[in-house]
């Protein structure tokens, strides 16, 4: 009998023991919980109400605001730019990348410089970013027209025309966020051992060949993730459009976040806003996995 | 690759190239800012200034709560990182040294955050913090952010690498969890919370869109919000001089911090990539 309140102390530590862990993990899944996983469930759960100004109070609707898209013109617009914009970003930023990636991993004296002056732009806001190019692109003032017209082009209204200002906001994108993919292909080549280019070399392969057969391959880990990132990015870009375009001129450079944007807080309507960022969940989530396998057959795990 | 000269200046002249692309814009921002307001409007673009000027800066700060919006954003990017440390911490050290039921599923649940975008779930998070009475506070700006699948992630892997010998000896010595974290753990674990801290602090300084949704004054608004507001007032967006001048003013200290560490920052995004 005397062993009781030892026992009982025991039994205590053991469940202290057992529950531990899940204190530790606790302060992360609470803000998880909320901010990550709820939200995803909620967005889902949300599109199926109509809730907005008109009906403040939420009212059950099944797949109406899914219809509405559907039939919105200006859904499938914002869709086919924001394709756009990412078919055009996503080459570019993995060939520029990647060329820069392998001209600094060359053996040769005085190009870690280089390396900052390319990758400086990560480190300053896209906020920032936009207005640096707003400037440069400006008609009549600006320093890209400027030299443009010294090339014989005309004075061109950039972000006014409707073709060309989803290509000035692609022409942005990159600019701010090729030196970050550079350095990640850097990382993937530096773990490339040397004596396979060696035995490349011996093998009497050229640079061409040694390239294609030997470093590509084998960075191909590297090109699948700065893809599904740079597809992920694309889809993702508000800034820009928010401060150098509006999504403008007309629609033309109204692309996903923004779309959402404009329908969550200006127009009030939580339930198509919902709709919609839930169908953004599942485009990425798509893209995701057909990046994935596309690229799966050509990547190499070392 | 053994170099011949002519391989080593072609080199060279290409990464010069494209380091000019990156660099000019900036070097011409720079030079805006201390130009007279209408030197700008030019047809031929004049690259150094006639009469070098301070005016545009002091004007900035006229213009706006530019301070306030200065010491906000510096609240919300260490605020965020001091609370990150303690969860990414706790978090790491659980996921890579302890057994428990469910650990492995916890864990898929944890890196769910890093492959959603957190713009698809705006809106909801918007009425999360309104309903927490957050509205246009920084720590409605703070909250999304607070615990990080990347930081855990990163750590998790350092703890993993400490071998359990040393662990066992210091709880000989009677040395509990807390202790062990502090005198061994987090000691070996410098260089990933200095990779990470970097990254955070980088991200949230330079974060636009949710600031903007969930705030409404400058009592809480960042520095990034300030220069996008004062850039679609009709002061800011007839004047090119000063909205370079606070555009410089906003980026001086990333970049200045870049420029004296850029090793440092450098290899600390590229942990970023192979993290996720």
């Amino acid at each position: 009998m005397s062993s009781q309140p030892g026992r009982i102390g025991k039994a205590r530590r053991r469940w202290a023991q057992v529950l531990r862990p899940y204190c530790y993990i606790l302060p992360t899944f609470l803000f998880l919980i909320l901010f990550t996983h709820w939200p995803i469930l909620r967005t889902f759960y949300v599109s199926f109400f109509k809730w907005n100004m008109a009906s403040p109070k939420m009212e059950f609707v099944g797949l109406a605001n899914y219809a509405q898209a559907w039939k919105a013109p200006l859904f499938w617009q914002v869709l086919g730019n924001n394709l756009l914009f990412a078919a055009g970003t996503l080459p570019l930023t993995l060939a520029i990348a990647l060329v820069l990636a392998l001209l600094i991993n060359q053996k040769i004296r005085g190009l870690a410089l280089y390396r900052a002056l390319l990758f400086y732009p990560t480190m300053i806001p896209m906020a920032a970013a936009a207005m640096i190019w707003l400037w440069i692109l400006t008609p009549n003032y600006g320093l890209l027209n400027y030299y443009g017209k010294w090339l014989g082009l005309p004075d061109v209204h950039w972000l006014g025309h409707s073709t060309l200002a989803l290509w000035a906001l692609v022409l942005v994108g990159v600019w701010k966020r090729v030196g970050y993919y550079m350095v990640i292909y850097l990382a993937g080549l530096q773990v490339i051992p040397e004596h396979l280019h060696e035995a490349a070399r011996i093998e009497g392969a050229g640079a061409w060949q040694r390239f294609w057969r030997v470093t590509f391959p084998l960075v191909s880990p590297t090109t699948f993730f700065v893809g599904v990132m740079a597809v992920i990015d694309a889809f993702q870009a508000i800034d820009q459009v928010y401060l150098m375009t509006g999504g403008g001129p007309g629609n033309a450079t109204n692309l996903f976040i923004f779309y959402i944007y404009q329908n969550a807080f200006r127009f009030f309507d939580f339930g198509y806003g919902s709709a919609i960022s839930a169908i953004l969940f599942l485009i990425l989530l798509g893209l995701t996995l057909l990046v994935f396998r596309t690229l799966h057959r050509k990547v190499h795990y070392a | 690759m053994r170099s011949r000269p002519g391989w080593a200046l072609a080199v060279h002249v290409l990464l010069l190239m494209a380091a000019l692309v990156m660099v000019v814009p900036l070097v011409w921002i720079v030079l805006t800012a201390f130009k007279e307001r209408n030197e700008v409007f030019s047809q031929i673009p004049q690259w150094l200034p006639a009469h070098p000027t301070f005016k545009n800066f002091l004007g900035v700060l006229d213009a706006m709560p530019f301070w306030r919006y200065y010491w906000n954003t510096i609240v919300v990017a260490f605020g965020i990182l001091a609370i990150q440390v303690v969860t990414i911490t706790l978090a790491a050290y659980a996921f890579a040294r302890m057994q428990f039921w469910g650990r492995d599923v916890l864990f898929v649940l944890l890196l769910v955050q890093l492959m959603i975008a957190p713009q698809s779930t705006v809106i909801q998070n918007y009425i999360t913090v309104t309903r927490l009475g957050l509205l246009d506070t920084k720590l409605a700006i703070m909250a999304p952010y607070l615990a990080s699948a990347f930081g855990t992630f990163l750590l998790r892997q350092t703890f993993k690498g400490i071998p359990k010998e040393l662990e066992e000896a210091a709880a000989l010595d009677g040395c509990g969890t807390l202790r062990f974290l502090l005198h061994v753990a987090i000691p070996l674990a410098l260089p990933g919370y200095l990779a990470f801290g970097l990254v955070s602090l980088t991200f949230h300084w330079n974060e636009f869109f949710w600031p903007l949704v969930v705030t409404e004054t400058t009592g809480s608004r960042t520095l990034t919000l300030g220069l996008g507001i004062f850039a679609q007032t009709a002061e800011g967006s007839a004047d090119w001089t000063m909205l370079m001048a606070m555009t410089l003013m906003v980026i001086a200290v990333p970049l200045g911090a870049f420029l004296l560490f850029q090793r440092r920052f450098i290899n600390s995004f590229m942990q970023s990539g192979l993290g996720g």
